[in-house]
Formats: structure tokens, C-alpha cells, sequence
């Protein structure tokens, strides 16, 4: 057991303040979708609440017209919305996320009227 | 062995590494007689006017790799007893009735697998005629005996399996698993998808093998609509695969070590396990690899520079932690003679993966011809085992496919993997109608899937195997095969 005694004390603590240095592989990394409110219709957001495999999104329609609803804590951040409206939706790039209130992740995003 | 399965009822013939028979119900029996020389891989059923009863088996002979799958039409509701010939169908044989009421000729006890008494019976297909016998919980223990629970949520990475351990005291009288407690459904929730849209689910069955589920599912995908990927991809896949191996086998050395109470050793592993979770993350953009495998192909091409850079000082992390444990006699000796599993032991329970071979089988579906594996010269894999069946052979076993795996990372990124979308990915037929059969080797053994798809290409009945062999959460499975053949299936799929 001393090779082991040895070999800890040799490794030190290892333990580092958060972030000791930014992850290079950050940018690559999935992050949830950022949306574009502009690109959003209705009938996008329809498409990409049927897209979400995680249902993560979903429509609601209010008396000033219709939000999407996005819980940040069901993303798994797949990609498949961004493939989906790459206009619409791109990748955050937030991928270290956290919240004191799980109320905090639910977003909500007005869409845009459809085109006349 | 074909000419044994035409004389009892062989009907149709699929090119490749496999071949489907329809065999009639009064010959199932002698087929299967015939056929337990090979292994029972899986056993399932799917619905129709008809239900249909489906055996996958194993030829794990060097040289003849490849599948056999019967089919069989139960029109009366049973079958024969097929257990009594191969063991390792009896957990299947309970899934089934749970999904399509369809069981064993002999009325033998079956007990729940999916489901728990108080779910209503069934939810998922044909409704039994009646209930399955011998439903364990709740129930009581008399006499003597007493039961010692164990789980169902323990620490660590283990499923969640709840084991009833019935004992006077000293000899353990009984041993019964309850598994549905993580049981998601996800064969059925697959149901109406396209396979692009379920390989979603199949990556998350078993997110610590989800190259080899996608793998498996996507193949299975690919076989249905006869696409065939692209040699680059199928080599992207392989590195994929390869370096899940790698951080796999780095966590089970760190969860050995945490087995025999050696923590700097726990340490030293998950450092090399870290380092190549971080060699995921800049290879492919994901620690745990999901999303790279893609129906008809992969979705992105890996970071050539990252794995040559980073893969060296990862591996010999790996190296020297592993170095070290083997001289270390407190953790060898914990090791040595335990949990043994004898060859036929293994083959009777159809175990795969590192504890089927640190038996002496040389099982592996990497061997099966037609995957990158077999394509290009030095890309055969070398197939590590060992002849003890104890935990320190599963131990060697598994450091000599790390090894091995470095190796064929280098050989695959070597023969070039294709730069372009183009090459990344075959796009698949329209329309759909046929069913395949896919597989790949993750980390704890053989990955299996079988999709049927409908005349619009989607989901008609998809069925998932995860790589732990068709037996392994059978009594004998669990307690003698720690630590690296726990299975998830029934609680995962």
C-alpha cells in the first residue's frame, strides 16, 4: 500500500477553482437553442415543438397571440430544432447552466404574426 | 446447419451475415434442439393479425460469424417451452406474455418483468388471456427464512434492480429480481417514428454505450432499406466506437478500485477516465459521443488533430494506473477466484462482452464480416481471452481491448475517413416495408436491434438489445458477473 501512500501524496490535490482555464472544446460542445423572435411564426414554432424529441418546447395561444414555451430543463440539447429552422433557432453556446429556481428555466417567446 | 432448418420448415433466405428462416410452430421445438449449438442472442415478439415469434441466434464460430433469425406464426397462443432448452430465453419468455400474451405450451410460473403488479396488464400489445403466474410482490416470507432486500436505488452507476435475497441465515434458499423500475417503454415509444427520429431513443437506452446502440439501431435501419453507408463513415463509426470502449474500461477499472476499497486508485483511474471524456468532447463535440452515429452514415467526421494530440497522454494514463493496480497485492487478490463463471456456464446463459471472453469465448460481432473491421488491412480486431473466468481475467481482458483499441484508432484514422457531407452519410430509400437486423460490440458486448418498418418507412416494431448478453439478469447473472456485465436491459428498454 505504500506505492498507493506515495502515489497520492505525489498527485496532490487536484481540485481547482471553477473554470482553472476556458475548455477548449467548449464551442464544439451541444448547447440549447437561442431563438430568433423575429423568424418565429407560428407555424415554425408548431414545427419545432413536433420536432423536440424531449418535448421541450410547446405552443401556448394567449388573447395577443401565440408564445413559445421553452423549458431549458427538458433540453438535451440535441440540435434537432436548429436543424430543423436554422433560421429561427442556432445554438446558444451556454452549455454550463444553473438556475436556484426551476421557474427560472421556463422561457417564453412571443412569436411573430404570420405574414399577411 | 441450414440443411437441419430446411428439413423442419425453412422458407426464405437473406444474403449477408443474416438469414432469416419462417419455421412453423409444431417445428420450433427441433429447431431449436438444432440450433443450441449457437447462441441465443434475443427473442422477441411483435404483433400483427398473427403474433410472430422471432429468435436471434448467435454463430460465434472464428470464420462463420454471423445471425440466424426464425420467425414463427402463434396462432393458438403458446409455444413450445423454450427455456427448457436454452436458458437463456427465460426472460424473454415472461417479456413476451407481458406484451402479447402469448407463452410457453407447458403453463410454467412466469413472473413480471416490465411491469409491476399494480400497472394494469398490459399496457403495451395483446392482452394475456390471464395474468401471469407467480407475480412475486408483495408477497411474504415464512418460516425460518427471512428476506434481504438489496436496492432498488443504489450508488454508482448500477441499475436499479431490486434483488430479494430469501435466507435462514447462512444458505440463501431464494434470489429474485424485481426490474421494471426504470423500465421506459422505449421500444414502443419508437413506434410510428422514422428511424432518424427513434435513434434519438436508442442513443438514450444506454447512454454509457450510445455509439454502440446507434450504431446497432442505425444498422438495423440500414438493412430494412438496403442503404449502405459509406466506408468513411463506417470508419468514423468504428473510432467512435473504439474510444467508448476506452472511457468504459477506464470506469470500470475506477469502479474495481472503488469494489476493493482503493481510493488513490479510484483516483488515478477516473483521471484517465476524464481525460478521455474530455478527448470525446473535442473529437466528435460530446463527452459521452451522442449523435455521431446517423441512419445511412455519421453526422460529423472527428478532430483528427485532437485524437492524435490528446489520445497518447490519455491512454498512458490509462497505462500506468493499470500497471500499478496489477502490482498492488491487496486489489489482485480481491479479484482472484471471484464470481468465476465457467465456460459452459457462460455459453448456457449466453453472456457477451469481456466476461463472456474472459471465459474463453472468443465472442465478438466486430468479427462479423462486412463492417469496417473486416475492410481494410490491420483493422481486425485482436480478441483478448482469458481462460479463468474470475474478475481479474475480465480485468486483463478488458486492458488488453483498450490496448488493442488505441491500436485501431490509429488504423481506421490511417485508411482515411472522407471529408465531405457527401461522404459522411447515404441517404436511405424511400419508403420502407422491410425489417433488419443490426448489431455492433459496445463495451459490455453485443448491441442488437431489430426494426420493422411500415410501407410509409416508419416504426412498425422496433426491438433493442443492449450489449449484455440475453441471460445476464437471470439470478446466476448479476451476483456472479460484477462488475461489468450488470445489465439494463429490461429496466432500460
Amino acid at each position: 500500500m505504500t506505492l498507493w501512500f506515495v502515489r497520492g501524496l505525489r498527485r496532490g490535490v487536484v481540485t481547482t477553482r471553477y473554470p482553472a482555464r476556458p475548455d477548449e472544446s467548449a464551442r464544439f460542445l451541444p448547447a440549447p437553442p437561442a431563438f430568433r423572435p423575429g423568424a418565429l411564426t407560428l407555424a415554425v414554432a408548431g414545427r419545432l415543438a413536433e420536432t423536440c424529441p424531449s418535448g421541450a418546447l410547446h405552443v401556448v395561444q394567449e388573447e395577443d397571440g401565440g408564445v413559445l414555451v421553452f423549458d431549458v430543463g427538458r433540453c438535451t440539447a440535441c440540435g434537432r430544432c436548429a436543424a430543423e429552422a436554422p433560421q429561427a433557432v442556432t445554438s446558444s453556446g451556454a452549455f454550463e447552466l444553473a438556475a436556484t429556481d426551476r421557474s427560472v428555466l421556463i422561457k417564453r417567446i412571443t412569436l411573430r404574426g404570420e405574414e399577411q | 446447419m441450414t440443411s437441419e432448418l430446411t428439413a423442419t420448415g425453412a422458407s426464405r433466405t437473406v444474403p449477408g451475415a443474416v438469414t432469416t428462416f419462417q419455421v412453423a410452430s409444431p417445428d420450433l421445438e427441433a429447431v431449436v434442439r438444432n440450433l443450441s449449438a449457437l447462441r441465443l442472442a434475443d427473442m422477441f415478439a411483435s404483433d400483427g393479425d398473427t403474433p410472430a415469434l422471432r429468435l436471434v441466434w448467435a454463430n460465434d464460430t472464428e470464420g462463420q460469424c454471423g445471425y440466424v433469425i426464425t420467425e414463427t406464426p402463434v396462432a393458438d397462443g403458446e409455444y413450445p417451452p423454450l427455456s427448457d432448452i436454452a436458458p437463456a430465453a427465460f426472460i424473454e419468455e415472461c417479456e413476451i406474455y407481458e406484451q402479447f400474451g402469448i407463452r410457453p405450451a407447458t403453463g410454467k410460473p412466469l413472473n413480471r418483468i416490465m411491469l409491476p403488479p399494480h400497472a394494469d396488464l398490459p399496457t403495451l400489445g395483446r392482452r394475456p388471456p390471464t395474468e401471469p403466474e407467480e407475480v412475486r410482490a408483495p408477497h411474504s416470507v415464512a418460516g425460518e427464512a427471512f428476506e434481504f432486500p438489496f436496492g432498488p436505488v443504489r450508488q454508482a452507476g448500477v441499475e436499479s434492480l431490486y434483488y430479494g435475497l430469501v435466507t435462514s441465515g447462512e444458505e440463501v434458499v431464494d434470489l429474485y429480481l424485481f426490474t421494471w423500475h426504470k423500465h421506459r417503454g422505449l421500444e414502443w415509444r419508437m413506434g410510428g417514428k422514422t428511424p432518424q427520429q427513434a435513434l434519438f431513443l436508442a442513443e438514450r437506452a444506454e447512454g454509457l454505450s450510445a455509439v454502440a446502440q446507434g450504431w446497432a439501431f442505425a444498422a438495423a435501419a440500414e438493412a430494412a432499406t438496403g442503404t449502405r453507408p459509406p466506408d468513411g463513415a463506417q470508419r468514423t463509426r468504428a473510432i467512435a466506437l473504439e474510444l467508448e470502449r476506452l472511457y468504459n474500461h477506464a470506469a470500470a477499472m475506477a469502479a474495481l478500485c472503488q469494489s476493493t476499497g482503493l481510493a488513490v486508485g479510484q483516483s488515478a483511474a477516473e483521471i484517465a477516465l476524464e481525460r478521455l471524456l474530455r478527448l470525446n468532447a473535442r473529437a466528435f463535440g460530446h463527452r459521452y459521443l451522442f449523435g455521431v452515429v446517423a441512419v445511412g452514415g455519421v453526422s460529423r467526421s472527428p478532430d483528427h488533430d485532437a485524437i492524435r494530440q490528446d489520445l497518447p497522454g490519455a491512454y498512458g494514463e490509462f497505462k500506468r494506473a493499470a500497471a500499478a493496480l496489477l502490482s498492488t497485492n491487496s486489489f489482485v487478490d480481491r479479484l482472484e477466484a471471484t464470481g468465476i463463471l465457467t465456460i459452459d456456464q457462460a455459453r448456457r446463459l449466453g453472456l457477451v462482452g469481456p466476461v463472456a471472453r474472459a471465459t474463453g469465448l472468443a465472442a465478438d460481432t466486430r468479427l462479423v464480416p462486412g463492417g469496417p473491421y473486416s475492410t481494410a488491412a490491420g483493422t481486425e480486431p485482436a480478441i483478448a481471452t482469458a481462460t479463468a473466468g474470475d474478475v481479474l481475467a475480465r480485468f486483463t481482458v478488458m486492458l488488453a481491448e483498450a490496448a488493442d483499441s488505441v491500436r485501431l484508432i490509429g488504423e481506421f484514422l490511417d485508411a482515411g475517413l472522407g471529408a465531405n457531407t457527401g461522404e459522411l452519410r447515404q441517404a436511405t430509400a424511400e419508403g420502407g416495408g422491410g425489417s433488419g437486423l443490426g448489431w455492433a460490440e459496445s463495451p459490455r458486448g453485443e448491441a442488437l436491434s431489430w426494426l420493422q418498418l411500415d410501407d410509409a418507412g416508419r416504426i412498425a416494431r422496433a426491438r433493442r438489445r443492449p450489449g449484455t448478453g440475453a441471460a445476464s439478469t437471470t439470478p446466476a447473472g448479476p451476483r456472479t458477473c460484477s462488475p461489468t456485465s450488470r445489465s439494463s436491459r429490461p429496466a432500460s428498454g
